[in-house]
């Protein structure tokens, strides 16, 4: 008669045990879910029902704010530049390291080591302290206020770590899929894009992943290159109106949901290959 | 005699193949990293005029760098800095392990929490350090709530005190970055063998001695990897003081980093206008180059060291 009921104290009492970490984990949920709840709400309140209503849902799901970012304050415009740059980036990050690791990989070419190691070493280097020579680089090229100088640098800095990422997903692959398709006469460069870039998919999903999460991010160089309102990204033009519209919060709420609009979708449909992704190699910045 | 003809052919083919398929990343990457960063390490010897360079001095730069009146400066950036990092190596590489560990003991639920907990490090500092600094502006949200606990009184300026300020911001990163340790370090436990714990648990040993003396161990790699990663970012954070504090650091110049310094040197204080000291800046970011080479090296060869196998 005894046993039954002890051992449903001792779960009872193993769930209490639990209790503690179970509120610790809630507790950072909170302090993750309750910033963003209150940016989401406060998108569409005024500034005085900012004020007046804190934690509140909003009188009306008015897009006011959402109207009043898009146009007058015209993220729109900087939001297309944003998707140009992210975009043009990406590609050419993939297609020129897909390029480089495809040899360097699967050829013998006697400088495979050295060559690799020179694109290694550049995902460490901290290219934020070479911006002054990078300056007067696009300057001569003629590529400040450039959409196209931003995409050339970001796949610039991209570039070393897609090129790892290819060249160990391409060095596994067997050595009879390349030398059938040679026997059969295909060019080297069909061989890569038709028979060998297809088998490493989860490869151009992981560079293109972080690679556009990086780039849509990214402040500094904008904010260097970049003095043309025309050409303004999203992050350069936010940290503008967090100044500029200090006293219209609801515009500020709504000009950041905006901006981390398309990294959230992105987030919600692959949380977990980029929860795999930064687990298995730290490989997010 | 046919075969080794054709091999040589081949190879041949292959390697004027190779030079043309890696030239265009090559070129890319030389030009816009290489090239700059060589010419900034080398233009860090000579003295310069505006944009120009001058003639060689030798160590000129790296001397002026540490004297009135670029000293307190320099003493202050790298003082905030070294903080910035025990701070986050505390706040979120920390309290990043006991999630984990809590994560990990459950099971259920894992990958939701991982999921949440991750989200913020997609966004873009800039974004986060904007809402925060909407969140903790006296009349904002944090004030009020704060204000209707009876936990504090008045105004809120966390922001505004030079004493407080840098706290905030390292404990704003750390909210934006906090999924990373999570996830690193759930990686690591997940490739312990599970008979070790259940070894440990029939000699007796309780979560917290679990996780001290069999998980923390095996998890070396993980905190090697996060304390590099972490030492990196936190000498190159930019992003939350500019957009939290401004590109001084306020309030005068209390959460000032070396990389907000480099960029007043190099680019003035407001964007294109203010007064620049090119070979300052060069002379810096040659500092910050060895201190982030020396340091990432020491790291990887300090936790290598300690790494156990089982």
């Amino acid at each position: 008669m005894n046993t039954p009921p002890s051992q449903q104290t001792l779960a009872i009492l193993r769930r209490l045990a639990q209790l503690p970490g179970w509120t610790i984990l809630l507790a950072w949920t909170a302090a993750v879910l309750l910033p963003l709840y209150i940016l989401i709400v406060s998108c569409f309140k005024t500034t005085a029902e900012i004020y007046d209503n804190r934690l509140g849902l909003p009188q009306s799901w008015a897009f006011d704010n959402f109207v009043r970012a898009w146009t007058r304050a015209d993220l729109g415009h900087n939001f297309i530049n944003s998707l140009i740059v992210t975009g043009g980036a990406v590609v050419l990050t993939i297609i020129v390291s897909a390029m480089a690791a495809y040899p360097l990989s699967r050829y013998r070419l006697g400088w495979n080591g050295i060559m690799l190691g020179l694109f290694l070493s550049g995902i460490m280097l901290p290219i934020r302290l070479a911006s002054v020579e990078l300056f007067t680089l696009m300057r001569s090229l003629g590529l400040l206020d450039s959409l196209t100088g931003l995409i050339l640098v970001y796949s610039a800095i991209r570039i070393p770590f897609a090129v790892f990422i290819f060249a160990n997903f391409m060095r596994v692959l067997p050595s009879e899929l390349d030398e059938a398709a040679r026997m059969d006469g295909a060019g080297e460069t069909r061989i890569l894009f038709q028979i060998v870039l297809p088998m490493v998919k989860p490869a151009v999903s992981i560079v293109a992943i972080f690679s556009a999460i990086a780039v849509w991010n990214d402040f500094f160089f904008p904010l260097i290159f970049i003095f043309d309102d025309r050409y303004k990204t999203v992050p350069l033009a936010i940290s503008v109106f967090v100044g500029q519209f200090r006293t219209d919060w609801g515009l500020v709420f709504a000009s950041l949901a905006i901006s981390m609009a398309p990294i959230l979708i992105m987030y919600c449909l692959l949380a977990r290959q980029i929860r795999e992704g930064v687990g298995a190699g730290g490989g997010m910045k | 005699m046919i075969k080794p003809r054709r091999t040589t052919s081949l190879q041949r083919t292959q390697q004027r193949m190779a030079v043309l398929f890696i030239l265009p990343a090559l070129a890319v990457y030389g030009l816009f990293v290489l090239y700059p960063l060589l010419l900034s390490l080398w233009g860090s010897f000579f003295t310069w005029k505006g944009l120009r360079m001058q003639e060689f001095a030798g160590l000129a730069n790296f001397s002026r760098l540490f004297v009135f009146p670029s000293g307190a400066r320099l003493y202050g950036a790298l003082w905030h800095n070294v903080v910035w990092f025990f701070g986050i190596m505390v706040l979120q590489n920390g309290l990043g392990l006991l999630f984990a560990w809590l994560l990990f003991l459950r099971g259920r639920g894992a990958a939701f929490f991982q999921s949440v907990f991750f989200f913020p490090a997609v966004l873009s500092p800039v974004i986060v350090g904007a809402l925060w600094r909407l969140l903790l502006a006296p009349g904002g949200i944090v004030e009020w709530a704060l204000n209707g606990l009876g936990l504090h009184q008045g105004s809120l300026t966390v922001l505004g005190n030079s004493y407080t300020a840098l706290g905030m911001l390292i404990a704003v990163d750390a909210w934006n970055w906090m999924g990373l340790p999570v996830l690193i370090y759930t990686a690591g436990l997940r490739q312990i063998s599970p008979q070790v714990f259940e070894a440990a648990k029939l000699d007796g040993a309780g979560h917290a001695r679990m996780l001290y003396a069999i998980a923390l161990p095996l998890l070396m790699p993980a905190l090697g990897t996060l304390t590099t990663l972490s030492f990196i970012n936190t000498f190159n954070q930019f992003d939350i003081v500019y957009v939290m504090q401004g590109v001084q650091g306020n309030p005068s110049y209390a959460t000032d980093t070396l990389v907000t310094y480099f960029y007043r040197l190099a680019f003035g204080a407001e964007g294109a206008v203010g007064i620049t000291d090119i070979g300052l800046a060069l002379a810096l970011g040659t500092m910050l180059f060895l201190i982030l080479s020396i340091g990432t090296l020491l790291m990887l060869r300090f936790f290598d060291k300690r790494t156990v196998e089982l």
